[in-house]
């Protein structure tokens, strides 16, 4: 039996050095099927649309291209009602974010005390994140619903706001963040708690010993050590707001006078309403160089802190 | 060519032997020769047969018809052999799904639903021409001939740019029509001509000017609904149906050939005339008469509109009137038997009531014998007896777009209630909304879609007090005019085989 393994041990170490020969190991050298099949279901899908891009294309007579140069690219950047989408998706993206990280981080330090009950707080409160998004809009829109929506009959009858919720400008954009942030914020909370049973709990425990208070020991232990867990949460949000649609959709389609319109819905409308696809695959490029920057900042961030490999 | 009178030509000799086995063969055709005494889908079953084995795809909207023919597809399959798979979406889904098919050049679905606007301005090329199979002695022709198609339907649903060719048979109807509370109108219809100095109750004399004082008047002084008038005023197709009827009551149109490009449609409709005063005018009353309506009409599309008007929220609106039936039914309306149809108000120009009706077409890219299988459901479906089966359907059903139907006693008598159809409650009001000078037809152009987006978005705006109505359809009109000149380039484009 030893001598099988000594045998199997040998020539494992063989095929290893043989597999070194040319540069390419056995690991590899197995694994690039996979990654030449992963490289080209990527790959012709990216210069595929960067072809479209700079193309006008037709779908009347079958798919056909018409050289466009950087025209696409032009008409995107001097294009008014574009320039207008991105900058209500930033404030969108901030809003979403900012109260999503705020809310989810300060729920997982309150489940994260309990004492008893937590899983059963913590099945709770993940509740929402397991439904579709479009369902929660859909969900959103009956309960604002200006004639018997209970959210909508809550504000009317004590006063707070009159007007239809999703039918007017200013509240319709509060509604659907409000709906994003009350799906995604379960996964922040999910998140952080996760990185809070990592936190070291002898370190705690001195520091409450050297008589620090709950705020001292949240501010220079627990944050610290989840730091790195809420990059990565911020991360994992931050590229899915990017790309925020269903509930927009359902609830509002980028109304009332386009104060919902964000990004996406503009490429969706684009690609698939006009079906100007050479236009809509500038746009949809546009998002991936922005998803691509945010991704960038934050895996910087993350390294500077010695927290990514 | 010509033929000397009294003569048979092949295709009639096949039509009068094929009654003969249609009576024998199905019952149910044998009736429903109707005056012509020959027609296809009463042809023999031979030709019905041909294509027996064959599975098809139709897809279409998820509307009443549909979940009709959807419902009784068993007797077209008894008839031709022929399976159909019925694919009901969404409008917007249903367009993408057709233009990726079109694009891929698949031809998966042979049936389309062609709605005017959305698919057959931009995508005829690739629907095939129906007077091939309509004249083909080998295939059956449209029962009782085109002629029984209301003309105007004819024209809209069926045809591109030219009055020859045909893309596609009539299939529904909805129209947008006056759909008020009539127990209201009545209980306070003399207390209404007091204050207002007008009748109230709607008639050929009502004006917008009049809906938006009587919708006023029931703001103030009626508990029994909160709001006078609900509209479909969501950023949405809706929103410019709704106030496309406002519009062309002022006078104002979207480009300067108006008739002819909403009913044959054109490639090249011109410069887009929505800032001119009339327009702007309309646009000016539509953001008055929204002030004064249901809050809830600014998120509301055509489906919502009605179910705020069913349950009870308002005393009036322009409506679909296709959702009578829905009106009409106890499990889903709480004002059963209490609602009266009109046409739409004139304006200082003329009374508009849009007409939302479509066609189905051939899928060009289909192979030719699918395409022809495809040809026996068009006839079947829109032969009068599927159209009054569809009527009778428990599961909705629409409105027939052949003249020939509303003749019939058993449909007469359904005007009337109580009537087990009760979209034909509103065949007054329609019947007056279909004709030539009260239609309101969109514009049939190819960039409609991106014009439609544009539109309904300024609307938007103005309704947010974001624009005046003269900005809002100043902006309209440009993007228009930068639609269209889009349009011109890709259809100038080699291998796009021009536009027309």
């Amino acid at each position: 039996m030893a001598a099988t393994q000594q045998t199997r041990g040998r020539g494992g170490s063989a095929d290893a050095k043989g597999s070194s020969r040319g540069g390419i190991s056995l690991e590899m050298r197995m694994l690039l099927p996979v990654l030449l099949l992963l490289a080209v279901l990527s790959l012709f899908p990216f210069f595929y649309i960067v072809w479209m891009s700079l193309n006008t294309v037709s779908l009347i007579s079958g798919v056909s291209f018409e050289w466009a140069g950087l025209t696409n690219w032009g008409r995107m950047f001097t294009d008014e009602i574009v320039g207008a989408a991105w900058l209500r998706g930033a404030i969108y993206f901030v809003a979403t974010v900012g109260l999503e990280m705020v809310l989810g981080i300060a729920i997982a330090l309150l489940v994260h005390e309990l004492v008893w009950g937590k899983n059963l707080a913590i099945s709770l409160i993940l509740l929402p994140m397991f439904m579709a998004p479009v369902i929660v809009g859909l969900l959103g829109r009956f309960l604002t619903d200006s004639s018997y929506g209970l959210y909508s009959y809550v504000l009317q009858q004590t006063g707070l706001y009159q007007d239809d919720i999703l039918g007017s400008s200013g509240s319709a954009l509060v509604a659907v963040i409000l709906m994003d942030v009350w799906e995604w914020t379960p996964l922040i909370a999910l998140i952080v708690l996760a990185g809070l049973a990592s936190v070291n709990q002898y370190v705690i425990e001195a520091a409450k010993v050297d008589g620090a208070g709950y705020w001292q020991r949240l501010r220079h232990i627990v944050l610290p050590s989840i730091a790195g867990v809420v990059l990565v949460a911020l991360l994992i949000r931050s590229m899915d707001a990017i790309r925020y649609f269903d509930i927009i959709t359902v609830t509002t389609n980028g109304g009332p006078g386009n104060t919902t319109k964000i990004i996406p819905l503009r490429l969706y409308e684009t690609a698939f309403r006009f079906f100007d696809l050479g236009y809509a695959a500038a746009i949809g490029l546009g998002m991936l160089v922005f998803s691509i920057l945010v991704a960038t900042v934050f895996v910087q961030i993350l390294q500077r802190r010695g927290l990514a490999r | 060519m010509s033929r000397p009178s009294g003569w048979l030509t092949r295709k009639e000799f096949l039509r009068l032997t094929g009654v003969s086995l249609a009576g024998a063969s199905f019952p149910w055709l044998a009736g429903c020769g109707g005056g012509s005494g020959s027609s296809g889908a009463s042809a023999g079953g031979g030709i019905w047969k041909q294509f027996s084995g064959m599975t098809l795809n139709f897809v279409s909207e998820n509307t009443s018809p549909t979940s009709a023919i959807a419902a009784n597809l068993q007797s077209f399959q008894e008839l031709t052999g022929i399976t159909i798979n019925v694919l009901q979406l969404e409008l917007q889904t249903l367009v993408q799904k057709i233009a990726l098919d079109i694009g891929s050049g698949e031809g998966s679905y042979q049936i389309i639903y062609a709605d005017p606007y959305q698919v057959l301005a931009p995508y005829h090329q690739a629907l095939a021409e129906l007077n091939e199979f309509n004249e083909d002695p080998d295939l059956p022709s449209v029962p009782k001939g085109l002629e029984d198609f209301i003309p105007t339907q004819l024209a809209a649903a069926g045809r591109f740019a030219n009055e020859e060719t045909l893309y596609a048979l009539p299939y529904d109807c909805p129209t947008m029509i006056w759909m008020y509370r009539k127990d209201l109108f009545e209980r306070y219809g003399d207390r209404m001509s007091q204050d207002l100095g007008f009748d109230p109750t709607p008639s050929a004399e009502s004006t917008w000017e009049h809906y938006y004082q009587t919708a006023r008047w029931f703001n103030d002084n009626v508990d029994e609904v909160p709001y006078g008038t609900g509209h479909q005023a969501r950023q949405y197709d809706s929103l410019m149906c709704d106030f496309s009827n406002v519009l062309w009551a002022y006078g104002g149109d979207y480009f300067g050939q108006g008739e002819e490009v909403g009913t044959l449609g054109t490639a090249d409709p011109g410069p887009s005339t929505l800032d001119e005063p009339q327009a702007v005018e309309a646009a000016a009353f539509y953001q008055k008469l929204l002030a004064i309506a249901h809050p809830g009409s600014t998120s509301w599309d055509w489906n919502t509109t009605d179910e705020a008007f069913r349950t009870g929220q308002m005393a009036m609106t322009p409506n679909w009137h296709e959702f009578a039936a829905v009106d009409q039914d106890p499990a889903e309306s709480e004002i059963v038997g209490k609602i009266g149809y009109a046409p739409l108000p004139r304006g200082p120009a003329r009374r508009a009531n849009m007409w939302g009706g479509t066609g189905i077409g051939i899928n060009k890219r289909a192979p030719i014998e699918e395409q022809k299988a495809a040809w026996l459901f068009l006839v079947w479906a829109t032969s009068p007896e599927t159209m009054l089966m569809g009527m009778k359907s428990d599961v909705g059903g629409g409105t027939p777009t052949r003249s020939s139907l509303y003749e019939l006693p058993e449909v007469k008598k359904a005007m009337e209630p109580p009537s087990e159809m009760p979209n034909l409650l509103t065949y007054d009001a329609v019947s007056e909304a279909w004709k030539p000078e009260n239609i309101g037809l969109r514009p049939k152009i190819q960039s409609w879609n991106e014009c439609d987006t544009a539109i309904y978005t300024e609307l938007s705006r103005m309704l947010a007090d974001q624009k005046s109505p003269e900005q809002a359809m100043k902006t309209a009109k440009r993007y228009f005019d930068e639609a269209q000149a889009r349009a011109r380039t890709l259809a100038s484009a080699p291998g796009q085989g021009g536009v027309a």
